[in-house]
């Protein structure tokens, strides 16, 4: 089941001079952790006060968990943190936690309870009681996810969670959004840390210029066609003997070998041929890339064509 | 509803948190603590009194319920008058501060519509500004109506009509600040309607000077479109003194000029993209 779906949603703003997002088709699977990725000014944020209401798209369709991006009845199933998001600075923890999740409809005697325990999650135990302008910026962005929490939401949107968070905090942020999809709830994660989206998502999109270039698991994007690490034992000067007889491109790289076959038959094939010579072959590993380089590879691609 | 409440009761917490509502609060309790201890009366004869200001007593013999409804009289007068100023004053952040990037996303992320954001934003003020004018109305007329006996039951209703006023007049700030998102500039436009309403009122006055009749047809259509302060200030008089209203038509135009206002204001703040 998708829990969010759009259809050539759009936004253009000063008449279409500026064009935020263009004919964005999109689904989202209930339960995985889906994180947008883009350079600033891709519409990573357009996308969501789209889908939240915050804005209004100037065509195409949207809907969240079955209902019209429209109606904001579905707001109670959801939680959001806000990029920059500002809290009334006269309150406390507990007040912001209070006011937030009464407006989200949840009932006085529950949030009594889940206070408390929010505050705990988010590692800010102790300081319920002290008005939030004393706070710093990794705690008021804990603070932020607390508040997105506080309606116990099926859909989270959180917008670059992770600012100004130390990396222990990250850490924790992210075994926290690990254990929130483990529940069944759907993430929707936009961030510019590509080594924490590389960690948790399930899925990912990458945006440039309000167009969708690319989307697909984490492992899609970085593992590299038919690229294996090869490290052998003994009878490794045989393998690059054999290699060069069966044709294929090899590279030695820290201890293994990078080799480039044409398909699993011939993988096969050469995993046959080193054992027939007797090298011990001690591990056959995917070729993977870093989420990084992928996305700067797609981004540059994409430099000129996107636009 | 209780969504509607949670927006109300945040705005009232807001207010509170600003000092110029403590001020009024202060001022409130000075006014009903001078006219507790440091007004005396000697009642002679039940119906005229000796009255004494710190110890001073003034010379001639009052009659007590002219008395007291001129002095509750100048209490409304000055609520009408500076303690709206005040009210406006105090309330002007209330929508821009909420609109900020950052606050606006939150708060339309809730399960709320945006008329019920902005209007429990409304009826926050509303309602704070309501408390501190029955503060000092109700708390003076107590003391004033123990120490005398005379009952103004009129004077209670004043207040009333001095939150309906703040109401209307508030009504426009939010719009104005819906449109600009400007505190200061949407207070100094509606702070425009006080010089504005006397000369309205005086029109007539104006007709011979102008030289086309359409002239005198917008004045007149402004007239009726805008809040009528002047008269609605006399309507406060009126009641206060137990006198007979003559025209409610003031009263009723301009609540339906606080309804447009409010109307106009939910739906430039429902399509406005944040």
């Amino acid at each position: 089941m998708n829990v969010v779906e759009t259809q050539n949603l759009t936004k253009h703003y000063s008449r279409g001079k500026v064009r935020a997002l263009e004919d964005l088709t999109l689904q989202v699977e209930k339960g995985k952790i889906f994180s947008l990725l883009g350079p600033n000014g891709a519409g990573k944020t357009t996308l969501i006060k789209l889908l939240l209401g915050i804005v209004f798209p100037t065509r195409g369709t949207g809907s969240l968990m079955g209902k019209s991006i429209s109606d904001h009845s579905s707001h109670a199933k959801i939680g959001y943190l806000a990029e920059n998001h500002r809290f009334p600075e006269f309150l406390t923890a507990n007040q912001v936690l209070y006011y937030y999740g009464k407006m989200s409809g949840v009932e006085k005697s529950d949030l009594n309870a889940k206070i408390p325990a929010l505050l705990k999650m988010v590692n800010l135990e102790g300081w319920g009681d002290t008005k939030i302008r004393k706070y710093s910026k990794g705690m008021m962005q804990r603070m932020g996810i607390a508040q997105a929490l506080t309606n116990d939401p099926e859909l989270l949107f959180l917008d670059e969670p992770t600012d100004g968070i130390d990396p222990v905090g990250r850490r924790e942020i992210r075994d926290l959004l690990k254990a929130l999809r483990d529940q069944g709830k759907t993430i929707f994660l936009n961030s510019h840390l590509l080594s924490e989206v590389e960690r948790i998502s399930d899925e990912v999109a990458i945006l440039k210029n309000g167009k969708l270039l690319q989307k697909g698991t984490v492992e899609d994007f970085i593992s590299v066609q038919q690229q294996f690490q090869l490290k052998v034992g003994d009878g490794g000067d045989k393998v690059q003997v054999i290699c060069q007889e069966m044709n294929i491109p090899l590279t030695p790289q820290n201890g293994h070998f990078v080799i480039s076959v044409e398909d699993d038959a011939q993988l096969n094939h050469l995993i046959d041929k080193l054992r027939e010579g007797n090298a011990t072959i001690q591990g056959i590993i995917p070729r993977k890339i870093s989420l990084e380089d992928f996305f700067i590879d797609v981004i540059e691609e994409n430099g000129e064509g996107a636009k | 509803m209780k969504k509607l409440l949670a927006v109300i009761d945040l705005t009232i917490r807001e207010s509170l948190a600003k000092k110029t509502f403590i001020a009024f609060f202060g001022i409130s309790t000075m006014v009903c603590l001078l006219i507790l201890f440091a007004m005396n009366l000697d009642i002679v004869n039940g119906a005229d009194a000796y009255v004494s200001l710190f110890g001073q007593e003034i010379d001639e013999m009052v009659h007590v319920e002219d008395l007291i409804y001129n002095i509750q009289s100048v209490l409304a007068a000055a609520l009408f008058t500076a303690g709206l100023f005040m009210a406006l004053f105090a309330t002007s952040s209330l929508v821009p501060s909420f609109l900020q990037k950052g606050t606006i996303d939150l708060m339309i992320s809730k399960p709320l519509s945006r008329w019920q954001i902005l209007t429990g934003r409304y009826l926050g003020a509303v309602t704070i500004v309501a408390f501190n004018i029955f503060y000092l109305i109700i708390f003076s007329w107590l003391i004033l109506s123990l120490k005398t006996g005379v009952w103004n039951f009129g004077y209670l209703l004043s207040g009333v009509m001095i939150t309906v006023t703040f109401a209307i007049m508030f009504s426009l700030m939010t719009l104005l600040s819906v449109l600009i998102q400007s505190g200061p500039f949407a207070l100094m436009l509606t702070y425009l309607i006080v010089p504005i309403s006397p000369l309205l009122l005086a029109r007539d006055n104006i007709y011979a000077l102008l030289s086309s009749k359409f002239y005198g047809y917008l004045l007149d259509g402004i007239y009726h479109f805008l809040p009528k302060l002047t008269e609605l200030g006399d309507i406060t008089r009126i009641i206060v003194q137990g006198g007979a209203v003559n025209s409610w038509f003031p009263l009723v135009t301009s609540l339906m000029f606080g309804v447009i206002m409010l109307t106009a204001s939910n739906i430039v703040f429902s399509r406005k993209n944040f």
